[in-house]
C-alpha cells in the first residue's frame, strides 16, 4: 500500500534527520514547477501535484539512502540543483513526490591543471567554477545562458551546451567521468581517463538523463587554457536568414572551429541590434584559443564572409558589449517576473536541430504557422547559436500577450500549441525536436517520433536502471496512462 | 482631448563595463556600441496615456494620443510600435545635435510644436532622462506655454473633457487632484514601468503608419543653442567612487553566520518595519 504523505516525510527524518527535510508549504509549491510555469509562479497558482517534502542532500549516501527509500517505497523522485530548467523537467507530475536537492553538495573536490581537469559535486555553481579557474588562467569552456544559475550536476543532466560550444563542444564533449546513484541506491562511478574502448560509453547513460534514469552527484570536466586577450569578434549583418546559414556552413565544412558563430534573424536580433542592425539578420562570430589560431581562424571567416555579397561587415565592438551582457543572473530573472506581471506579455524558447539541407525550411515553416496560428502573438524568431559540420540548431524565441486567460490556462492556450507547431515541423522535416534544454515534461508527447526504432533503446534502459519508474516520472518518456 | 507624450530613446547604460567609461581626448563616453532604450519615466508616462485610454471611453473622453520625439532614425522603431499600440499620430523631430544637456533647446522644440503646429491639451513627459539627468524640460515646457505643471505623476486617471484626475507624489504622501486642461504633467516614479507590447498583426496593421518627420532648424533654435554651448563648457571628468564600507562575518557554520546576521544587523532593522 502506498506511504501517506506524513509516512514519507517520517521516512525521509529517519533517514536524513528533520533539518534535511523541508516541508514548508510555500517552499513546496514552489518546487513543484520549474520556468516553464512561470507565469503560473508569477501568479502564485501552483497546478501541479504538491511533493511531499524538498530533502537537501549532502552526500553519494544520502541520496542513496532516499533513493533506496523511494524505489522500495514507490515515491516519484525530482532530483535538481540549480533549478534553472525550463522544460517541465523539475515539475513533480505525481502527488507525494520527493525533490531531491542537490544543491548543498557544492565543493569543488579538486582543480587538477596538470591533467586539465576539475571535479566538483553536483550542487558547484558553473558561474563559481569557472570564475575559480580563470583566476588560475583555465575555464571549463562551457558558457549557457544560465551559467549564473546552473550547476554542475543539473547541466549534465540536462545535456547542457554553452555558447562557445562550436569550439568547447556541449557539456557531453567535456565530462570526463561522473558519479551518479541509481534508484536501488547503487553509487556508482566512471573513472576519468581521457578515453576507452571498453564497451559502449556509459557515461552516455548519465549525460542526458535528466533525472530519470539516476541522480548525479558528482561530475569530473576538462579544463582549457583561458586567453581571452586573444579574442577576436566578428559582426556581419545580412538581409536573409539562408545566405547566413550558408556562411555558417562554410566554415564549419572547411573545418575552421569559432567558440561562438550564430546567426539571429531580425524579430530576434532586434533586442540585441536594433541599434546597428534593424531588421536585419546579424551574424557573429567569436575566434579564440592561442593568438595564431585564434587570428588564423577569423582571417578564414572573414574571407569566406567576404564571398557573399549581402554580407556587410559591423564595428566588431558591437559585437563584444552584446557578449558581455548576454547572461542571465538573478537580477535577469526578477526583473522579468516584474515585466511579465505589469506587461501580460511572456516570452519562451524552443529549440530544435537539423542538418544543413533542411534547417531553413524549418525555420520558415515555423515562423509562418506560429505566426499566423497563435493568437496575441507579438514575436516569433529564432536565432542558430550552435553549428556542427553537418547541421546546425535553430534556438525559437517567442512572446505573446496574455489576453483573457487565467494563469493555469496559459500554457494550454499558447505555449503548448507553439510548442507543437515548432516540434511537429522539425520532426517532420526529419530533424531532432530538442537541442539541448532537455525534454522535460512537454516534448514527451513525440518522443516516439523523435527516437524513432532507437525508441527501444531508451525504453530498455529506462526499464532496466529504474524498473519501478519513480525517477522523474513524465520525464523523457510519458506517463504511461 | 489631445494629449502628446514626449519620449527619448536613451544608451542602456548597464551595458557598458567599467572600462567603457573612460573618456576620449574630447571628454565624451563612446555610447554609440551600445542598444538604445526608452528612458525609463519615458516609458512609464507612454504607458500612463495608454491605460488612460483603455478606461477614456468610458467617461465619454475620447482620447487623441500624439507620441512625440527629437532624435534621429534610430527612434523610428518606437514609433513604429507606438503606431501599432494605437497612438494616433508619431512625430519625430529630425535632429543629429547632441542635446542631452540643453533642456532649454528641447523645450522650445516641443513648446513651439504645441503652440504652432499641433496643439494639444495636455503634454505628459518623463521627469528627467538617464543621460542628461537635468530633470528641467517638463518645468520649462510648462513654463513657455505658461500652462500648470504636476510633478512626480504616477496615475492618471479619466474625469471630463477639460479635466484629468492626476495623482502625484508628495512629501510624505500622494495627492489626487482634478486637474484642468491645458497642462503638463511630469511622470516620476510610477508604478507602472514597462510599455506594453503590440501583436504582430497591430504591428502589420498599424506600424507602417507614416511617422511624421519635422527638421529641427525650422523651429530657428540655433542662436539658442550656440548661447547654451557657449553658457558651459566641459573641463573635465572624474570618477566618483562609490564604494561602501563593508563587513566579512566570521562564523565556524552558515548557521552561526546567519545568527550573527540576524542578531547583530538586521533584527533591530525588521522590527521597525
Amino acid at each position: 500500500m502506498a506511504l501517506t504523505r506524513a509516512q514519507i516525510v517520517e521516512g525521509l527524518v529517519k533517514i536524513l534527520g528533520e533539518e534535511k527535510v523541508i516541508t514548508d508549504e510555500q517552499v513546496l509549491k514552489e518546487s513543484s514547477i520549474d520556468r516553464f510555469r512561470k507565469y503560473e509562479d508569477i501568479c502564485g497558482v501552483y497546478t501541479q501535484p504538491i511533493p511531499a517534502a524538498v530533502v537537501k542532500i549532502e552526500n553519494a549516501q544520502e541520496v542513496s539512502a532516499v533513493l533506496k527509500f523511494a524505489n522500495e517505497n514507490i515515491i516519484n523522485v525530482v532530483p535538481r540543483t540549480g533549478q534553472s530548467a525550463t522544460e517541465g523537467g523539475l515539475e513533480t507530475a505525481v502527488e507525494n513526490s520527493i525533490v531531491v536537492d542537490g544543491s548543498g553538495m557544492n565543493k569543488i573536490v579538486k582543480i587538477d591543471p596538470y591533467n586539465m581537469q576539475a571535479t566538483c559535486e553536483c550542487g558547484v555553481s558553473l558561474q563559481v567554477l569557472d570564475d575559480l579557474l580563470r583566476e588560475q588562467g583555465y575555464t571549463t569552456g562551457h558558457s549557457p545562458q544560465s551559467k549564473p544559475l546552473a550547476q554542475m550536476g543539473g547541466l549534465v543532466a540536462t545535456r547542457s551546451i554553452g555558447q562557445l560550444s562550436t569550439l568547447y563542444g556541449g557539456i557531453e564533449d567535456m565530462v570526463v567521468g561522473v558519479e551518479a546513484v541509481f534508484p536501488n541506491g547503487e553509487i556508482t562511478r566512471i573513472k576519468n581517463v581521457p578515453r576507452r574502448a571498453a564497451g559502449p560509453d556509459i557515461r552516455h547513460v548519465i549525460i542526458g538523463n535528466e533525472g530519470a534514469l539516476c541522480y548525479i552527484t558528482e561530475v569530473t570536466v576538462k579544463i582549457f587554457k583561458y586567453m581571452p586577450e586573444n579574442n577576436i569578434f566578428l559582426g556581419y549583418t545580412l538581409e536573409n536568414m539562408k545566405p547566413g546559414l550558408e556562411i555558417l556552413r562554410e566554415v564549419m565544412v572547411e573545418g575552421y572551429k569559432p567558440s561562438v558563430a550564430r546567426l539571429y534573424d531580425p524579430e530576434d536580433g532586434a533586442y540585441h541590434f536594433s541599434h546597428f542592425a534593424d531588421g536585419k539578420c546579424v551574424l557573429i562570430f567569436m575566434a579564440e584559443g592561442p593568438k595564431a589560431i585564434a587570428e588564423a581562424t577569423a582571417k578564414a571567416i572573414e574571407e569566406i564572409a567576404a564571398k557573399y555579397d549581402e554580407c556587410k561587415k559591423v564595428d566588431t565592438q558591437f559585437i563584444k558589449t552584446w557578449f558581455d551582457h548576454l547572461n542571465w543572473d538573478p537580477k535577469k530573472v526578477a526583473e522579468e517576473r516584474i515585466e511579465i506581471a505589469e506587461t501580460q506579455n511572456i516570452g519562451f524558447t524552443t529549440e530544435v536541430s537539423g542538418n544543413w539541407d533542411i534547417i531553413h525550411d524549418i525555420y520558415e515553416a515555423c515562423c509562418e504557422r506560429v505566426r499566423n496560428e497563435i493568437p496575441d502573438i507579438t514575436m516569433m524568431g529564432g536565432h542558430s547559436s550552435h553549428s556542427y559540420v553537418n547541421g546546425t540548431n535553430m534556438y525559437f524565441m517567442y512572446y505573446y500577450n496574455l489576453v483573457d486567460v487565467e494563469p493555469e490556462e496559459e500554457i494550454t492556450k499558447y505555449h503548448n500549441p507553439i510548442n507543437k507547431i515548432i516540434v511537429e515541423e522539425t520532426l517532420k522535416a526529419g530533424g531532432s525536436m530538442v537541442h539541448h534544454h532537455g525534454v522535460g515534461k512537454h516534448r514527451t508527447h513525440w518522443i516516439k517520433e523523435e527516437y524513432e526504432s532507437s525508441y527501444y533503446i531508451l525504453e530498455t534502459l529506462k526499464k532496466a536502471f529504474d524498473p519501478n519508474g519513480i525517477m522523474n516520472m513524465g520525464t523523457i518518456l510519458p506517463i504511461k496512462k | 482631448m489631445k494629449m502628446m507624450v514626449c519620449f527619448k530613446a536613451v544608451p542602456d547604460l548597464e551595458m557598458l563595463s567599467e572600462e567603457d567609461w573612460a573618456a576620449d581626448s574630447n571628454l565624451k563616453v563612446d555610447l554609440s556600441f551600445v542598444r538604445n532604450i526608452l528612458n525609463c519615466f519615458d516609458e512609464s508616462a507612454l504607458e500612463m496615456a495608454l491605460k488612460l485610454s483603455d478606461v477614456s471611453e468610458g467617461f465619454d473622453v475620447l482620447l487623441n494620443l500624439t507620441a512625440f520625439t527629437i532624435g534621429d532614425q534610430k527612434s523610428d522603431t518606437y514609433l513604429k510600435t507606438l503606431y501599432a499600440l494605437r497612438f494616433k499620430k508619431a512625430v519625430r523631430i529630425e535632429s543629429n545635435e547632441d542635446l542631452r544637456f540643453f533642456p532649454d533647446v528641447t523645450a522650445t522644440v516641443i513648446s513651439q510644436y504645441v503652440r504652432e503646429i499641433n496643439h494639444q491639451d495636455v503634454i505628459v513627459l518623463g521627469r528627467q532622462s538617464g543621460e542628461g539627468d537635468n530633470g528641467k524640460t517638463p518645468l520649462l515646457v510648462a513654463e513657455m506655454l505658461e500652462w500648470p505643471c504636476i510633478t512626480q505623476v504616477i496615475r492618471i486617471e479619466p474625469d471630463t473633457e477639460g479635466s484629468l484626475k492626476v495623482t502625484n507624489m508628495v512629501d510624505g504622501g500622494t495627492l489626487t487632484q482634478t486637474i484642468t486642461t491645458p497642462c503638463v504633467l511630469s511622470v516620476g516614479n510610477a508604478p507602472n514601468s514597462y510599455l506594453r507590447v503590440p501583436t504582430l498583426k497591430d504591428k502589420m496593421k498599424y506600424g507602417k503608419t507614416p511617422i511624421e518627420v519635422l527638421d529641427i532648424q525650422q523651429f530657428n533654435i540655433q542662436a539658442l543653442l550656440d548661447d547654451c554651448r557657449h553658457g558651459c563648457e566641459l573641463k573635465g571628468l572624474e570618477k566618483i567612487s562609490h564604494k561602501r564600507q563593508g563587513i566579512i562575518i566570521e562564523g565556524e557554520t552558515p548557521r552561526e553566520k546567519a545568527r550573527i546576521l540576524y542578531d547583530s544587523y538586521l533584527k533591530e532593522r525588521l522590527e521597525k518595519l
